[in-house]
C-alpha cells in the first residue's frame, strides 16, 4: 500500500497544512464565533478591539462571516469534488473498459461538454434556476454537470491503457466477470488518478461558485467565501478603503487553492515516479586525470577507476571501481544482466548520464589519434559536444526507435554533419551520407526514406550509419541488435565485423548474450553489481572462465547443437 | 485427469482500417496441430510471425476468424465451453506486466482457486501451489509483486496458471524478459511440473535452442504459416524448410570464433512478397528459390514425423 500513498515532502506538508488549518477553521469556527447576521450600527469599523476582522457595512463581523463563508465554500467543493469524480469515473471507466459503440457515445457526450465554453454555461444554467431554490446542492449539481468531462478524457485514457495490460487479460483466462476486472483489477490502478482529479475538481469547484456568487448568482440559502466578495463588492469596500471586509476571503479562496495544487503535484508523483528525485545536476569534477602508462601505444579509451552513484534516498552504487583499456580497432565485449551497470558505465564514459547518476571518482581518457590524450570528465560543456559524435559515438538500446519520425534519413544524417562538419559543402555531405549508407548496406536510395518506410533491421543499419558518418574511433553499442530477429541480427554483426576491419574504429559492446560476445568480441568483460568480476580475452573467457558467475552466465545457454542430457529433459521419458 | 487440444486449420484475419481502405492481414494461416497430455510442443518463430495470437486463440483471448479449437476431457468427451478455463492456462511473457501491481501474491492465487471452486482451505492452497513452485509461501503470500525479482513473479504466474486445475498450459515467452541466469531455471520448473502432472504444453519461444532442450516437438513458424514441424532433434539438427535452416545457422557458436559470423547463409534479396500470397511467404528471402514457389505448396514428408513447407521436397525426400 505504501507506494498509493505520496511521499513527504515540504510542498505536501505546506500544502496539507494549509488545506488543514481552512478545513479546521470551516468546522469549527462557526462553533466559537456569534451570529454573523447580526446587525449593529458600527458599520465600517477596522479591525482590532471587539472584531478581530472588522465590520462591514451594516456592522456585521467579518471573523464570524468568514468562519461561515468557509464553511459554505468547502461544502460546495467537496460536493462537486464526489459528483465530478463519480460521472467522470462512469463516463471515462465504463467507456473505455466496454468500448465500442458505448465508447464512442460517452466520448462523444464529454467531447461536446468540453466544447461548450464552461462559465458562460453555468451562468446561463445558474441563471435559469429560481433564486428560491438556488441552494448549495443546486449550485453543486450545476458545477459538477459541467465540469466532469476533461477528467472523464482523462480516465477514459488511463484505462484503455491498463485494459490491455497482461493482468488483466490474465483476469480473463482465469474466468473472472467484466464486472469484476473493472473493480478490482483496474480501479483500484487508477486511485491516484482519481485522487488528483478529486482535488482538481474541489479546486476548480471553489473558484466557479466564488466566480457564480460574485456575479449575483451564488447561493441564496448559505454563505460562502464568493458571496462575501459579491456583498463586499456591492458595499462598495473598494471605494471605501475598507480592505478588511474584501482581502481575508480572498486569501482565503487563494490560500485553499495553493494549498490543494500543492497536494496535488505530490499525487502526480505517484502518477509519474518519473517527477521525484529531481536532483540539481552536481558534476563533480574528480582527482585530475593520473598519468597514464605509456606501455599500450594502441590504446583509445582507458577507464580508471571509474565510480557513478545514484544519488537517490537510499544511494546506489552503480558502478564500482571499474578499470577497462580499449585498444584501436578492438572489439570489447561488456557482458552483464538486467541492473549490473553496464548501461550506466556506457552512459558515463561519454557523460551522458543525468541526476540523480552522478561520477565521484576515478577517470576516463581518450588518446586521440594525434596523440593528445583529453581527459573526459573534465570537457567543458562546448568541449563536450565538439568530442561526442566525432571521437566517441554511441548506437542507443532500441536504436532503431530513435529514429526522428517526421524528417528524412537523409536530413538526419545531414544535420550530424552540418553541425560538427560546418565546412563541408551539400555536395560533399550528400556524398558522405550515401557512403555510409552503402557502408552499412542498405541502399543509397533509402536517404529519402521516412523512419516508417523502412524495416526494424534497416532503422538500425541507419542508426549505425549515423554513428559513423564522422569517422569516430569509439563507437559504443547499447544492446544494438536485441529487438531484432536472429536472422536480421545476424547480417549486422556480419557487417559490423567488416567495417571494423576496414576503418579500424574500435567498439564497446554491451549485451546480456554472452554466446554472442564469446564470438564477435577479442576481449571481455563480465560485470556484475556494478564490478568487472572477470576481464580477459574471449579465447580464454570461453575455455577457462574462472569467475563462478561467468561459468553461471555461459551454463545459461544451451548450445544448439550440444548433447541434449544435459539439461532438463533427462529422464523425462 | 488429462485434456488434449487439437487445433484444426486455425485461421485469424485482421482487418487494417487506414481513412476510408480497408485491408485485410492474415496472422494466422491454416494452421493444425495437437497438444497432447505429457508432451511438450515448441512453437518457433520471429516477432510478428503469429505465435502470440495463436496463444491468445487458445486462451480464449482472441476469437478465430475460422478454424476449431476443440478441448477433449480424460474421458474422450469434448469439454463444454464453460469448463473450458478449468483446463486451459496461460502464462505471459512478461511478468512485470501480468501480475496486478495492487493485489498481493495471495490475491493472485486466490482469485482463481475460488473463482473454479478448487479448495475449501484457500490459504492452505495458496502456500501449496507456491511451494509447487519452488517460492517460500509463508514469505511470499503476502508480498506486492514489486517486491519479487522477475524470476519469483514468473513462478507466482505458473503457479497461477496452475490454481484452476489446468491440464493445458500455453506459455508465451516465459523466460525471454527474465535475466539469462534464472531461464533455465523455470524453464525447468515448469517441464517438472510437466511430468509430474501429465500437462500438455505449449512453449512459445523464438529461441531455437531451448526449443530444443524443453520440448518433445517444434513447428516453426514464419509469417502465420507453419513451415516446418518434427520431433525436436530433428527439426534443429537436420533442419530442412531454408528458413528453419537460416535460423539454425543464426544461432552463436563459440567454438567457430568469427567464422559463422563470416560466412553463414545469405539471406537472399528478392522482390518482397505480400503476406497473403498464394505461395511461398518465404521466397522473398530464400537462397533455393525457385519460380515454382510463387505456386500454393503443400506439406512434404522428409522424415519420420518431419514435414516441410516447401517445394524443395516434392518427392519426399
Amino acid at each position: 500500500m505504501t507506494n498509493l500513498l505520496p511521499r513527504w515532502s515540504a510542498r505536501l506538508g505546506v500544502g496539507l497544512g494549509l488545506v488543514g488549518l481552512i478545513t479546521l477553521f470551516g468546522l469549527l469556527g462557526p462553533l466559537l464565533v456569534g451570529d454573523p447576521n447580526a446587525i449593529r450600527d458600527i458599520g465600517l469599523t477596522p479591525p482590532g478591539g471587539g472584531h478581530l476582522l472588522g465590520t462591514t457595512q451594516t456592522g456585521q463581523d467579518v471573523f464570524a462571516q468568514l468562519a461561515y463563508a468557509t464553511r459554505g465554500s468547502l461544502e460546495i467543493g467537496v460536493l462537486v469534488g464526489v459528483m465530478a469524480t463519480l460521472l467522470s469515473a462512469v463516463f471515462g471507466v465504463i467507456g473505455a473498459y466496454v468500448g465500442g459503440f458505448t465508447d464512442e457515445a460517452f466520448s462523444l457526450l464529454s467531447n461536446v461538454m468540453l466544447v461548450i465554453p464552461g462559465l458562460p454555461l453555468v451562468i446561463v444554467i445558474a441563471g435559469f434556476v429560481p433564486p428560491e431554490s438556488r441552494g448549495t446542492w443546486t449550485i453543486a449539481l450545476v458545477l459538477a454537470l459541467t465540469g466532469w468531462a476533461a477528467s472523464a478524457r482523462v480516465l477514459r485514457a488511463q484505462t484503455l491503457s491498463l485494459r490491455n495490460r497482461d493482468y488483466v487479460a490474465a483476469a480473463k483466462v482465469a474466468g473472472e466477470r467484466p464486472w469484476r476486472i473493472v473493480a478490482v483489477e483496474i480501479a483500484p490502478n487508477l486511485l491516484p488518478l482519481l485522487a488528483s482529479q478529486f482535488v482538481f475538481a474541489v479546486i476548480l469547484a471553489i473558484l466557479n461558485e466564488a466566480g457564480l456568487a460574485f456575479l449575483g448568482l451564488g447561493t441564496s440559502n448559505s454563505s460562502t467565501l464568493g458571496t462575501m466578495l459579491y456583498y463586499a463588492q456591492n458595499g462598495f469596500a473598494l471605494q471605501r478603503d475598507a480592505w478588511w471586509w474584501l482581502v481575508p476571503p480572498g486569501l482565503l479562496i487563494a490560500l485553499l487553492g495553493c494549498g490543494l495544487a500543492l497536494i496535488n503535484f505530490s499525487i502526480d508523483e505517484i502518477i509519474d515516479p518519473k517527477l521525484r528525485n529531481r536532483a540539481r545536476r552536481r558534476d563533480t569534477v574528480a582527482a585530475p586525470a593520473p598519468t597514464v602508462d605509456d606501455r599500450d601505444p594502441d590504446r583509445v579509451l582507458t577507464v580508471r577507476d571509474l565510480e557513478v552513484v545514484y544519488r537517490v534516498e537510499r544511494p546506489v552504487h552503480a558502478v564500482k571501481g571499474v578499470s577497462l583499456t580499449l585498444r584501436r580497432g578492438e572489439i570489447l565485449g561488456l557482458a552483464g544482466e538486467s541492473g549490473c551497470g553496464k548501461t550506466t558505465l556506457a552512459y558515463a564514459i561519454n557523460r551522458l548520464h543525468r541526476p540523480p547518476a552522478e561520477v565521484t571518482a576515478g577517470s576516463v581518457v581518450f588518446h586521440d589519434r594525434d596523440g593528445t590524450d583529453i581527459d573526459v570528465l573534465a570537457l567543458g560543456p562546448g568541449e563536450l559536444r565538439a568530442f561526442r559524435w566525432d571521437k566517441l559515438s554511441m548506437v542507443f538500446q532500441g536504436a532503431m526507435n530513435s529514429l526522428n519520425p517526421v524528417t528524412t534519413v537523409r536530413a538526419q544524417l545531414d544535420d550530424v554533419l552540418t553541425t560538427h562538419r560546418p565546412g563541408m559543402s551539400a555536395a560533399e555531405r550528400r556524398e558522405r551520407c550515401q557512403e555510409v549508407l552503402r557502408l552499412v548496406g542498405v541502399d543509397p536510395a533509402r536517404l529519402g526514406s521516412y523512419a516508417h518506410e523502412l524495416s526494424g533491421g534497416m532503422r538500425q543499419r541507419v542508426m549505425i550509419a549515423a554513428a559513423l558518418l564522422l569517422e569516430p574511433q569509439v563507437m559504443i553499442m547499447d544492446e544494438p541488435t536485441t529487438a531484432l530477429d536472429v536472422v536480421v541480427q545476424r547480417g549486422i554483426l556480419r557487417e559490423l565485423l567488416r567495417f571494423r576491419d576496414e576503418l579500424g574504429f574500435a567498439v564497446v559492446f554491451i549485451t546480456h548474450d554472452l554466446p554472442l560476445l564469446l564470438e564477435l568480441a577479442d576481449r571481455i568483460a563480465v560485470m556484475k553489481d556494478g564490478e568487472i568480476v572477470e576481464y580477459d580475452t574471449a579465447e580464454r573467457v570461453h575455455r577457462d572462465p574462472r569467475h563462478p558467475y561467468t561459468r553461471t552466465l555461459l551454463a545459461s545457454f544451451p548450445s544448439l547443437t550440444g548433447d541434449r542430457r544435459d539439461y532438463a529433459r533427462e529422464g523425462a521419458r | 485427469m488429462t485434456s488434449t487440444i487439437e487445433v484444426r486449420d486455425l485461421v485469424k484475419d485482421y482487418t487494417i482500417r487506414s481513412g476510408l481502405s480497408r485491408a485485410r492481414l492474415r496472422a494466422v494461416d491454416d494452421v493444425t496441430f495437437t497438444l497432447t497430455p505429457g508432451r511438450t510442443l515448441a512453437l518457433v518463430g520471429e516477432s510478428g510471425s503469429g505465435k502470440s495470437t495463436i496463444a491468445r486463440m487458445i486462451a480464449r483471448l482472441e476469437r478465430p476468424s475460422s478454424g476449431s479449437i476443440t478441448l477433449t476431457g480424460a474421458d474422450g468427451e469434448r469439454v463444454p465451453d464453460r469448463r473450458y478455463r478449468n483446463h486451459v492456462q496461460m502464462v505471459f511473457q512478461d511478468p512485470f506486466a501480468s501480475l496486478n501491481p495492487f493485489h498481493t501474491i495471495e490475491h493472485h492465487l486466490a482469485r482463481p482457486l475460488r473463482l473454479h471452486g478448487r479448495a475449501s482451505d484457500i490459504r492452505a492452497e495458496v502456500a501449496r501451489l507456491l511451494e509447487r513452485v519452488n517460492l517460500p509461501a509463508a514469505e511470499i503470500a503476502h508480498r506486492r509483486p514489486h517486491e519479487l525479482s522477475g524470476g519469483q513473479r514468473q513462478r507466482v504466474a505458473i503457479a497461477r496458471a496452475l490454481a484452476p486445475g489446468a491440464r493445458v498450459v500455453v506459455a508465451d515467452e516465459p523466460v525471454s524478459m527474465l535475466d539469462v541466469s534464472i531461464r533455465l531455471g523455470v524453464l525447468t520448473l515448469l517441464n517438472r511440473l510437466q511430468r509430474e502432472e501429465g500437462l500438455a504444453i505449449l512453449y512459445i519461444t523464438h529461441d531455437l535452442a531451448t526449443a530444443r532442450h524443453f520440448s518433445d516437438d517444434i513447428m516453426v513458424l514464419y509469417r502465420g504459416r507453419v513451415v516446418e514441424r518434427g520431433p525436436a532433434d530433428e527439426v534443429i539438427l537436420r533442419p530442412k524448410h531454408p528458413y528453419t535452416r537460416l535460423l539454425a545457422a543464426a544461432a552463436p557458436d563459440p567454438d567457430a570464433r568469427g567464422r559463422s559470423l563470416e560466412s553463414g547463409l545469405d539471406v537472399a534479396g528478392n522482390p518482397p512478397v505480400r503476406v497473403d500470397d498464394p505461395g511461398c511467404t518465404f521466397r522473398d528471402r530464400c537462397p533455393m528459390a525457385t519460380r515454382v514457389c510463387a505456386q500454393p505448396v503443400a506439406d512434404h514428408r522428409v522424415a519420420d514425423d518431419h514435414y516441410a513447407k516447401c517445394w524443395m521436397y516434392v518427392d519426399g525426400t
